[in-house]
């Protein structure tokens, strides 16, 4: 029935949009990866060789670093400060908006100038993945920024060293 | 009768101050937008998402089916809706088979569209809408008057009384922090107890089978990936053909909306959780008709960002509400002549034309060239308007009924024309001062035109 009204509207073929790549300038996708992560309310760290990821949780969170989810990261987004998680990853999909305090962990290495990269990098057997980019949040009331709406308070990136 | 948009609008501009404020909120937000689009590469990425959607509509039947033949091969249902009614049943149907009683519910303009909220509410099936924003306005008893920010037109102490009724804060308590705590409480406790999830989509990838929903709340994961059932209700438009068109899209969606690099969440799910049933409702309600149309089908390119909203004089100062259609703005005043061109008659003159919607649209529909072909299709013009259209047409009748007019109307005080009946010096507008020659009279005299 609808495709059959949709054959009837007969439209013309348009062809697909060209491939777009980046006209992204930064030459440290590191510093422009942290910096727009910063942005929108998430903070992130590249971690020293000699520094434990426990330790680093610790310092971001003091006590609560205990209640702290910590997921695997594929890789992340240096435009908007998005970290790519999959589904596959995890031990439940609910870990990345359960916890209060959610942390990521991504390969220093794994950085991508912006979303025409990243959609390239998603894994083609992938059943349910992520691009998240800084904690939960709501401005739904007089456009004023609250970090923490239904899902993490707070949100770290770790970039691992290789 | 619902009442026509200038009539809706005087109500809202009853009070000058709220007005202003509403104003200014919506051009805050259109602010914000402005410093996140200022990429090199911005006017490119509107030409790619101008053409990822006219290409998705082009071959929209084979890509649909493309996305139900992967969604199906991973274990997900998909079913068809030619309008609201049979969108409804089919929601309702999966519901009660599966003994709902309870439904998380995350932002969806169809599902408004399409009534989906009294409707299983008569079914006694209790819904909660789990964006702060809508659950403000579904408390209210109102509809959202904007499509990304349900509640723009609500003060914070308003939302304190609302939520001291329905959420218990203390009486008084206006802090937008205090109050979105309470709602996070509120809303986390609706989302992991549901029996069944709804969303909507931002997006549907033909060459994955999968379904892209975008939040910043996190609401939409937290319903989807606790509730044994997941629907997904989504118009027939949002197909994209592919992840690189996908790219695209992210690029332009919160940039345009929020101003926001990325949404906090953006989730691309091909596949329901072992032991879980997930179903994709393809509605289409009206938009084959559209796609037929040549002149009005670039509509169906919109991604409900919102921008156009932000941007608009009208709807920064009339209100969402005030266009009597599910989706307000010059997007709206597009859309909703062709679901009923009677009823919305009024909303393609919403507008003063001054061409912004179009340029913010990061798809570049043309929408000021499409509120002037709705003008032009608003049928049964009053006889006055056909007797000044011969007049216009004619110079010589014009020029002598010209002549006539300066002379008389300096004579005539200017109460006459003011006065309830002429909208156009109602109190606070001024007729400018009648010219004793017309332009070309002067053009004469001087020797400009021979």
């Amino acid at each position: 029935m609808i495709l059959d009204g949709i054959r009837r509207a007969a439209v013309p073929f348009a062809p697909a949009a060209a491939p777009l790549t980046s006209s992204n300038q930064s030459h440290d996708l590191i510093e422009q990866f942290l910096a727009v992560l910063a942005s929108v309310g998430g903070a992130g760290v590249v971690r020293q060789r000699d520094q434990s990821v426990d330790a680093l949780l610790q310092s971001f969170l003091g006590d609560a670093w205990t209640a702290a989810v910590v997921v695997p990261g594929r890789f992340a987004v240096a435009e908007n400060g998005a970290v790519y998680v999959d589904a596959a990853d995890l031990a439940s999909r609910t870990d990345i908006v359960r916890s209060e305090h959610l942390v990521l962990r991504v390969p220093a290495n794994r950085l991508v100038p912006t979303m025409h990269e990243a959609v390239r990098l998603m894994p083609a057997d992938s059943a349910c993945g992520w691009f998240l980019s800084g904690p939960s949040k709501t401005a739904d009331i007089e456009q004023a920024l609250v970090i923490g709406a239904q899902g993490a308070r707070t949100l770290h990136v770790l970039l691992d060293p290789e | 009768m619902t009442p026509t948009h200038p009539e809706a609008a005087k109500k809202f501009l009853a009070d000058p101050g709220r007005s202003d404020w509403h104003d200014q909120a919506l051009w805050f937000i259109r602010a914000k937008r402005d410093r996140a689009t200022d990429l090199p590469e911005w006017e490119a990425l509107r030409d790619a998402g101008a053409a990822m959607k006219a290409h998705a509509m082009s071959r929209l039947g084979e890509l649909l089916e493309e996305f139900e033949r992967r969604a199906a091969a991973s274990g997900i249902t998909v079913h068809w809706a030619r309008d609201a009614a049979e969108h409804n049943h089919v929601v309702r149907d999966i519901l009660t088979a599966a003994g709902v009683k309870r439904v998380a519910k995350s932002k969806s303009m169809l599902t408004e569209e399409c009534g989906l909220n009294p409707f299983l509410a008569a079914a006694g099936i209790e819904v909660v809408d789990t964006d702060l924003g809508e659950r403000i306005v579904q408390l209210a008893g109102e509809p959202p008057s904007h499509i990304v920010l349900p509640a723009i037109h609500w003060k914070k102490e308003e939302v304190g009384a609302l939520f001291h009724v329905h959420m218990g804060t203390p009486e008084g308590e206006s802090s937008p922090d205090a109050l979105a705590a309470a709602g996070r409480d509120h809303l986390r406790d609706a989302l992991l107890h549901a029996d069944a999830a709804i969303t909507g989509a931002n997006a549907l990838i033909a060459a994955t089978g999968g379904v892209v929903v975008c939040t910043n709340e996190g609401n939409a994961d937290l319903g989807m990936h606790s509730a044994p059932v997941h629907i997904v209700c989504v118009g027939i438009e949002k197909i994209l053909a592919s992840l690189d068109d996908l790219g695209v899209l992210l690029r332009i969606l919160a940039r345009s909306a929020t101003g926001q690099p990325i949404t906090a969440y953006t989730t691309h799910v091909t596949a329901p959780r072992p032991g879980t049933a997930m179903h994709v409702v393809l509605v289409d309600n009206g938009r084959t008709q559209r796609l037929a149309s040549p002149e009005f089908r670039s509509a169906l390119h919109c991604i409900r960002c919102g921008a156009c909203l932000n941007t608009c004089p009208i709807y920064r100062r009339s209100g969402g509400h005030s266009y009597g259609y599910v989706i307000p703005g010059p997007i709206g005043a597009i859309l909703a002549p062709s679901v009923d061109l009677e009823a919305h008659r009024a909303l393609p003159f919403a507008s003063t034309l001054c061409g912004s919607c179009g340029d913010v649209c990061p798809v570049r529909i043309d929408i000021p060239a499409q509120l002037l072909a709705w003008r032009a299709r608003v049928p049964a013009k009053p006889a006055l308007f056909a007797r000044l259209g011969r007049l216009l047409a004619d110079r010589t009748r014009f020029e002598r009924v010209g002549r006539w007019a300066r002379r008389v109307v300096r004579l005539v005080p200017t109460q006459w024309f003011g006065g309830r009946w002429n909208a156009w010096t109602r109190p606070g507008r001024a007729l400018p001062v009648v010219p004793a020659e017309s332009f070309r009279d002067w053009a004469r005299r001087t020797g400009r035109r021979k």
